[in-house]
């Protein structure tokens, strides 16, 4: 192996032009595909040179095949196999960066950019006195007024207090002393911003002798800047308020559990926390942070015990913290005293050991019952949804029921179509040969789902799958997918699927969260997503997941998956750093 | 400090013509005004003021305008505390609508009961903003329009001013009156109801969509009925599957009024395929497989009256599906170069093209009818059937790409 590689290292250099280069190792030669950038696009293929065969090994399912550790060229441009799963964190935005969307999707955006740009006012930087927003005012054209507008303008690029406190005093002075409501919440909003805590009292002032009630946006910017203050017990005043019209938002109760901490008011703050739990918000992660942060000064048994419940409300609802939350909650676990907590950021081997102590992580497979759960879910909301027409025809399912029955339980099912179209260099039935080939090759029972239409490709190669797999094939106007997913919860828990689709739409028919989450930690656990095709060699599947990714405890030890900082992760990803804390005893 | 007051006062007012510059007498005048309104025994010495650099009094007067905001409220403020007390939800709805107008939002300036307790039931404050958005758009159309009518008013009365003589010249012919025109279109429609061809709204549809959007449909079949009836061949339209007193029945009496009953178009509770043979019957929909080449005479086309804002493919496909009818969509694509936007189109949208293939036959012409924000223009066929050759001729010489090529084509055509 090692031998071959650094012969065909040598070569980039000579094939500069050409984007693909292979390097199968699995059977017995090498292959390169030459892509002949000019006109034709056609595609050639040559033999290097010849490696003697490997010894067989046992044949296993490719999971287990799909090692890291083969540093191999992938052919294709989609993925490649660096270790990380399919729904690791920042995963979709890396493949997203490697396939630029085409020309033709880009053009639309682009046309709306520069239709919203228009002509903003210069904010001036130093206090301007009558004279000088007189002249301000005369240049002016927009359609608003001068002064929302320029107070916006201000407020967006953050300007020093002092210009809003000029721009203030003109209005003011023009207007018998007066200066009107939107004026004044937009120079809160800028007071806030640049907390200033006494300029925050003195407008809370003048707004409560002025006004009767406020209305929310102005109640939101005050309780923000009020929370640090020593008035900080007015912002409960206003939480109130804003009760009267509506449920506070999880940022209003962010800043007064905040404020209650800082003022050492820790039962207020859990009071709040339970009462913005019972409305079904999801708090800030921010909230949760400062908990663990304002723990250090508070030694009491029933404070660290809300908090360890707070981890378990993060597990319930499959939260992560983030990277300085994660510290928060190291720091507070190890300053326990005389438990001697010890916590590492560490990850977690593809085999579902922490390498950090070694403990297993919890299973990604789910339990029977909620296996059962789960399918009949499945077949329920995501296939019928209320209208079997949507999807599919009764006559159909009937007869895939039947099929899905009649036939033995599948190793593993194909998305056909995903699968034909996953390397657009590849003529769509010839790679889904090729995949089928290869994996009966390791004596796998297979389901290939597609659509009728596929009939008419190339004739002797449909054949040659229908030969390899057992085929399905649904109407041209229904969806295919759901059918996948049914036949691969029937066949039981061995059985894998191969798409690159998310799946997301599906999951989304499912109507509460409970069962959206054993979908998603049911897909995680069985869906593979093929890397690379190499003709005649075995498939590389990008490394699927065995553990569930969730908070998780043993008494003597947690388990912490958090985001790291710098990587975005979508919300159908999960993260890949853990925190390991374990106490010793 | 009094002392001070009295004694300047005379002073300035006979110092004024004799030694004081102009632009210090205003600076002068304009201290003590605001001295004494502001009540307020803080300020520094006024001759001090004067004295001092320019900076310093800007820098006194950034605070200036909060001292004359709280001096000035104190007597607003003692009645609004004693008027707040009722802890009234729909009263705290009304007062945030009105901290949201000094705020700058979007708000209507009347609100009716019936609407406060809309807001006041919505739950989130999104919802409620952009209800409250629709309110002011609303009221602000309707403002419009009534400026609109009065101007116009006026025009036609100064018209009638200048021209009085004009009218009563005699003339050849006999003056088409609007009445004249309506009765017109009345026999027209007639004709159409006994010898034209169907066209049927499907309207089953009430239960999937929100009272909102259900407006939306009405207004939608309103200026379709209208273009209906000023086409010069109008089609006989059916209203299938309207509820007596369902929703669909109440909104379009409740625009309709007293009109409702001498329209001449058949509404019926019957489904459309109790009053036609199933195999003449064409479902559009745009999610349908099949394309439409030309119009058919001969057969019945049946429009789903369903606007679904928050988009929801397939629901009349499945319909189609289920009475095992043929479906056909728009040659949309085979004409334009669409650009953005979902290929259902409004029912309005639809009878416009509808009638148009009916009187013209001319897909270019009657495309003319889909809004051109969604599409570049037309397709060039010409250019088209070129391209057409040129992959052919690809095929010949080289073997593997064009059927990639092929192939892509048609997996646009599956793949949504």
């Amino acid at each position: 192996m090692t031998f071959c590689f650094t012969r065909v290292r040598g070569f980039p250099k000579l094939w500069k032009n050409n984007s693909h280069r292979i390097l199968g190792p699995g059977q017995s030669y090498l292959l390169l595909f030459l892509k002949d950038c000019g006109i034709s696009y056609q595609t050639k293929w040559f033999t290097l040179q010849v490696v003697s065969p490997q010894s067989n090994k046992p044949v296993n399912l490719p999971i287990a095949k799909a090692s890291s550790l083969r540093k191999v060229e992938g052919y294709n441009s989609k993925q490649n196999s660096s270790g990380s799963h399919y729904f690791a964190a920042g995963s979709a935005q890396k493949r997203s960066q490697r396939n630029p969307p085409s020309k033709d999707h880009v053009l639309p955006s682009v046309k709306k950019k520069t239709l919203k740009v228009f002509k903003t006012i210069q904010v001036p930087l130093k206090p301007l006195d009558s004279k000088g927003w007189d002249k301000l005012k005369e240049d002016f054209t927009g359609r608003a007024t001068f002064e929302s507008c320029i107070i916006s303008e201000m407020a967006r690029c953050g300007s020093s207090l002092d210009v809003a406190k000029s721009l203030l005093a003109w209005v003011a002075a023009k207007n018998n002393g007066i200066v009107s409501y939107d004026l004044l919440v937009r120079y809160l909003y800028l007071c806030v911003f640049h907390k200033q805590t006494s300029e925050v009292i003195d407008v809370y002032e003048i707004m409560k002798s002025r006004y009767k009630c406020l209305e929310t946006e102005a109640s939101t910017l005050l309780i923000q800047g009020l929370s640090c203050s020593d008035r900080w017990r007015d912002t409960l005043l206003l939480l109130e308020d804003i009760k009267k019209v509506r449920v506070p938002s999880k940022r209003n109760y962010n800043d007064c559990i905040h404020g209650a901490l800082i003022h050492q008011d820790s039962n207020l703050a859990w009071d709040l926390y339970q009462e913005l739990i019972s409305h079904d918000i999801i708090p800030k992660l921010e909230t949760l942070k400062t908990f663990f942060d304002f723990a250090k000064d508070i030694k009491d048994e029933q404070y660290s015990n809300k908090l360890l419940d707070i981890l378990l409300y993060l597990r319930n609802n499959q939260l992560y913290p983030g990277e300085s939350f994660a510290h928060s909650i190291k720091t507070w676990f190890e300053s326990l005293p005389g438990e001697q907590w010890k916590g590492q950021f560490t990850t977690v081997h593809k085999s579902g050991q922490c390498l950090g102590c070694g403990k297993a992580i919890e299973s990604i497979h789910l339990s029977p019952e909620e296996y059962e759960y789960l399918k009949e879910k499945v077949l329920r909301d995501v296939i019928d949804g209320g209208d079997q027409y949507r999807k599919t025809t009764p006559e159909e399912l009937k007869r895939f029921k039947n099929f899905v029955n009649f036939c033995p339980p599948f190793d593993i099912v194909i998305d056909g179509l995903n699968v034909a179209k996953m390397f657009p260099q590849i003529r769509d039935s010839e790679l889904l040969l090729e995949v089928v080939s290869q994996l009966a090759k390791q004596n796998l029972r297979l389901l290939v789902l597609g659509r009728k239409h596929m009939l008419r490709w190339k004739k002797q190669e449909i054949e040659m799958v229908q030969k390899l797999a057992r085929c399905f094939f649904t109407d041209n106007i229904s969806e295919d997918d759901p059918f996948l997913l049914y036949a691969t919860l029937h066949s039981g828990n061995q059985c894998k699927f191969i798409t690159h689709d998310l799946l997301r739409d599906h999951k989304a028919c499912l109507p509460d969260a409970r069962s959206q989450r054993l979908f998603f930690k049911w897909q995680q656990g069985h869906q593979l997503a093929i890397t690379k095709v190499v003709r005649g060699a075995r498939l590389t599947f990008q490394p699927s997941l065995n553990h569930d990714t969730v908070v998780q405890t043993t008494g003597d030890s947690w388990h912490i998956p958090y985001d790291e900082d710098p990587v975005k992760r979508s919300s159908f990803e999960v993260p890949t750093k853990w925190l390991c804390l374990h106490r010793k005893t | 400090m009094s002392v001070s007051i009295t004694f300047l006062r005379p002073f300035t007012r006979l110092s004024v013509p004799f030694t004081l510059q102009t632009k210090r007498r205003i600076l002068y005048s304009t201290v003590l005004q605001r001295y004494m309104c502001s009540k307020t025994p803080t300020m520094s010495n006024p001759e001090k003021e004067i004295t001092s650099p320019p900076e310093q009094s800007e820098q006194l007067e950034l605070d200036k305008w909060k001292i004359t905001m709280k001096s000035n409220t104190q007597e607003e403020a003692v009645p609004t505390v004693l008027s707040s007390k009722a802890e009234d939800p729909l009263a705290a709805t009304r007062e945030l609508i009105e901290m949201w107008r000094l705020l700058g939002k979007e708000v209507p300036e009347f609100i009716s009961e019936e609407e406060l307790k809309t807001t006041t039931d919505l739950v989130s404050q999104s919802s409620k903003k952009k209800y409250l958005r629709y309110l002011f758009l609303k009221e602000r159309a309707k403002k419009a329009k009534l400026i609109k009518k009065e101007i116009k008013a006026e025009a036609r009365k100064e018209k009638l001013l200048e021209t009085p003589e004009k009218d009563k010249q005699d003339f050849m012919f006999l003056r088409l009156w609007d009445r004249h025109i309506n009765s017109a279109m009345g026999w027209k429609g007639a004709q159409a109801m006994q010898f034209g061809q169907p066209l049927v709204f499907d309207m089953a549809y009430e239960k999937y969509m929100r009272p909102v959007e259900m407006k939306y449909t009405v207004s939608q079949l309103l200026e379709s009925e209208g273009w209906n009836r000023k086409n010069i061949d109008p089609f006989h339209l059916f209203f299938c599957n309207l509820k007596i007193d369902g929703d669909y029945h109440r909104e379009l009496v409740k625009r309709y009024k007293e009109k409702w009953n001498k329209l001449l178009i058949t509404t019926t509770e019957k489904s459309y395929l109790d009053l036609f043979p199933k195999d003449s019957i064409i479902y559009l929909t745009a999610d349908s497989p099949n394309v439409m080449t030309n119009f058919k005479h001969d057969k019945i086309y049946i429009v789903g009256s369903f606007v679904d804002k928050n988009i929801s493919p397939g629901v009349s496909l499945a319909k189609a599906k289920r009475l095992q009818l043929s479906t056909e969509r728009l040659p949309l694509d085979k004409y334009l170069q669409w650009d953005t936007g979902s290929k259902n189109l409004t029912l309005d949208q639809m009878i416009r093209i509808l009638l148009c293939l009916k009187n013209t036959g001319d897909w270019k012409e009657a495309l003319k009818f889909v809004p051109v924000r969604k599409h570049s223009g037309y397709m060039d066929i010409s250019q088209q059937s070129i391209e057409l050759i040129n992959t052919l001729k690809k095929t010949k010489t080289f073997n593997s790409l064009p059927t990639q090529f092929l192939n892509s084509r048609r997996q646009k055509k599956w793949h949504k």
